[in-house]
């Protein structure tokens, strides 16, 4: 391709540029009301820049109860999640990377099989409620330990390491665990970094099953108190008495802006593994 | 013995022993295969488990459709009542509402949200820029790392009446504000048009490392051969993609009807239950909040086969049409 632009490349060009503000502006707008005084909220002055900056409403963030609790709710259910996730991925992944395992192919049937077809939302969730996992942290965390796709990312990962290694090592005295543990994890360090993401993004974001499994609203997460600040003054606004007790248009933005921050932060980190991810798993899958 | 009888009867006495001999012998290399894959086996125990538990558990689980399942009886003692749950809501006042509904809601986001990442990852790939093009790549990506929670929040608060950004600029044109997320009306359109803007970047991901790997010569020797930029993308680029399209296509149409009821159920309301209830969210009220279990299991198995049966179509159809396919 030439390096002339045409007619073509400027309306390209301009087109990219509209998707960048449109996809961007909605992100800006929130954060902007955040840091802006209710006041010129009301008045709908606020735009794009925050009209009478204050910090007002993330003062109002730490002092309700909820949102700080909440927070470490999430980072809580998030980590352990993770941490499980990726544990138990890595110890299904290796048998079944080896090719000699027996019974691989008939385990590969079973595992792949999940993905077509499942018990469904009320079967899920009478299982957990007779363990006994209601209200706990486990019912976050366990029902979904391992996740096919990627368990079958790593496998295929895994495949790709030097047999010689474990060969090495195994006449090394070795044993399985240790090998998994002391060779293959460190040398797969990008794929569970890919992997590993997509179920920290899928922890801290979840919201339909501690809706489901979560009757304390003390345990309840991030997503939870969100949503119920978002319905509970959706239903109110059009009873105008119950305006004074809504939450402040300005703490509601911060309380998204609070749970974005994890996001915007590692982003810029993560982007490359999770273009990784997304393409190890469409190889694979 | 004759040798000849022998072939006609398999059950000779040296047939028999040869026969126990052979399958010992298979017993004692399996029971050496797992003597000697001991530690992988160990290892995998947790995941075996796991899968038996909470992947196969629940698929045990749906006979409780076919059973009026009390809690107190558990499902084995719980009485069979064969199809009635189905009976019921075939014949129930929701199931064309919710048939209506589910297929129009998947149907149309399929249709605008299938095309949308192709073309975008065919223009941004047309960029000269190379900062310009990494930048939109990256910034595309963001939205889809924000929960579905601040996705809806964010639409809400933009749809707002009183204080909406899109209200706004309505009435700065000289327009109606309009009460958008109570009317039926505007449904489909806030829950698709929300999903293009989330939803665009990452599925475009696949298609631009596509696009990437597509050999430059090909649009050289497109060039010397007279092309222009509309022709260079309609005989090379897309006919390049087709095996990527092909196969994004059936994953998508597949799961066509599989609409995630979380959006749904953070974005419905009752005034908009007549477009927005779709048989996830159906199955979310009856079972869970209702507590009506065999019954809204019925619904969700109903709605799985469905899924199943598009799954197989359409990796049919593209099997037939092209020669990729899932298997």
């Amino acid at each position: 391709m030439s390096k002339k632009w045409t007619l073509f490349d400027y309306i390209n060009a301009f087109f990219m540029l509209i998707v960048l503000c449109v996809t961007l502006y909605p992100m800006l707008y929130i954060i902007s009301v955040s840091f802006s005084d209710t006041v010129y909220i009301l008045q709908n002055k606020v735009r794009l820049i925050p009209r009478g900056f204050n910090i007002e409403a993330y003062k109002m963030i730490f002092t309700d109860i909820r949102i700080p609790r909440a927070y470490l709710n999430t980072i809580i259910y998030t980590t352990v999640g993770t941490f499980i996730n990726l544990f138990m991925t890595s110890l299904a992944a290796y048998p079944l990377a080896m090719k000699t395992f027996f019974g691989r192919k008939h385990f590969l049937i079973m595992i792949t099989l999940t993905m077509f077809f499942s018990g469904g939302m009320i079967p899920n969730f009478l299982l957990v409620n007779s363990l006994n996992l209601i209200d706990t942290i486990w019912a976050l965390v366990i029902p979904n330990a391992i996740w096919t796709i990627e368990l079958l990312i790593i496998k295929s990962f895994f495949e790709t390491l030097d047999k010689g290694i474990r060969e090495s090592a195994t006449i090394d005295g070795a044993s399985e665990f240790r090998i998994l543990f002391q060779i293959y994890i460190p040398l797969s360090k990008a794929a569970l970094a890919s992997v590993a993401l997509f179920f920290f993004m899928g922890h801290w974001n979840s919201f339909f099953i501690p809706l489901v499994y979560l009757n304390d609203a003390r345990k309840y997460p991030l997503t939870i108190v969100l949503r119920d600040m978002l319905i509970y003054d959706t239903a109110k606004e059009s009873n105008m008495e119950d305006a004074a007790r809504m939450t402040p248009e300005a703490m509601k933005n911060a309380t998204i802006v609070v749970s974005m921050i994890p996001v915007l932060l590692v982003y810029p980190f993560a982007q490359k593994y999770f273009v990784k991810g997304v393409m190890l798993g469409s190889i694979k899958g | 013995m004759n040798s000849t009888t022998n072939i006609f009867n398999k059950n000779t006495n040296s047939n028999i022993e040869q026969n126990n001999k052979a399958s010992r012998k298979r017993l004692n290399s399996i029971w050496k295969h797992i003597k000697k894959d001991k530690q992988l086996l160990i290892m995998f125990i947790p995941c075996l488990v796991f899968y038996i538990v909470f992947r196969y558990g629940p698929m045990y689980g749906i006979i409780i459709a076919f059973k009026k399942y009390n809690v107190y009886q558990g499902i084995i003692k719980s009485p069979w009542v064969g199809f009635r749950y189905f009976e019921q809501f075939f014949h129930g006042k929701d199931f064309f509402l919710l048939m209506r509904n589910t297929v129009l809601l998947g149907l149309y986001h399929f249709l605008w949200t299938f095309p949308c990442p192709i073309i975008f990852a065919i223009l941004l790939n047309e960029v000269k820029a190379e900062k310009f093009k990494k930048t939109v790549q990256t910034v595309s990506y963001l939205p889809s790392f924000l929960s579905i929670v601040i996705i809806v929040s964010m639409v809400i608060d933009m749809l707002s009446p009183g204080h909406g950004i899109i209200n706004r600029i309505l009435v700065f044109l000289g327009f109606e504000k309009q009460y958008f997320m109570i009317k039926p009306k505007w449904f489909r359109t806030i829950y698709i048009a929300s999903d293009i803007w989330a939803g665009t970047g990452f599925g475009s991901i696949i298609y631009l490392s596509a696009l990437s790997s597509i050999d430059q010569s090909l649009y050289e020797a497109g060039k010397v051969d007279g092309c222009n930029r509309f022709n260079a993308i309609m005989h090379i680029t897309l006919p390049s993609l087709f095996p990527t399209i092909a196969t994004m296509f059936i994953i998508r149409a597949g799961n066509i009807f599989r609409i995630g009821y979380e959006k749904v159920l953070l974005m419905y309301n009752p005034m908009t239950y007549e477009v927005a209830d779709i048989f996830s969210t159906y199955v979310y009220r009856k079972g869970l909040l209702e507590s009506n279990y065999s019954y809204a299991t019925a619904v969700g198995l109903f709605e799985s086969i469905i899924a199943l049966i598009m799954l197989v179509s359409a990796n049919t159809l593209s099997r037939k049409l092209s020669e990729s396919s899932l298997w």
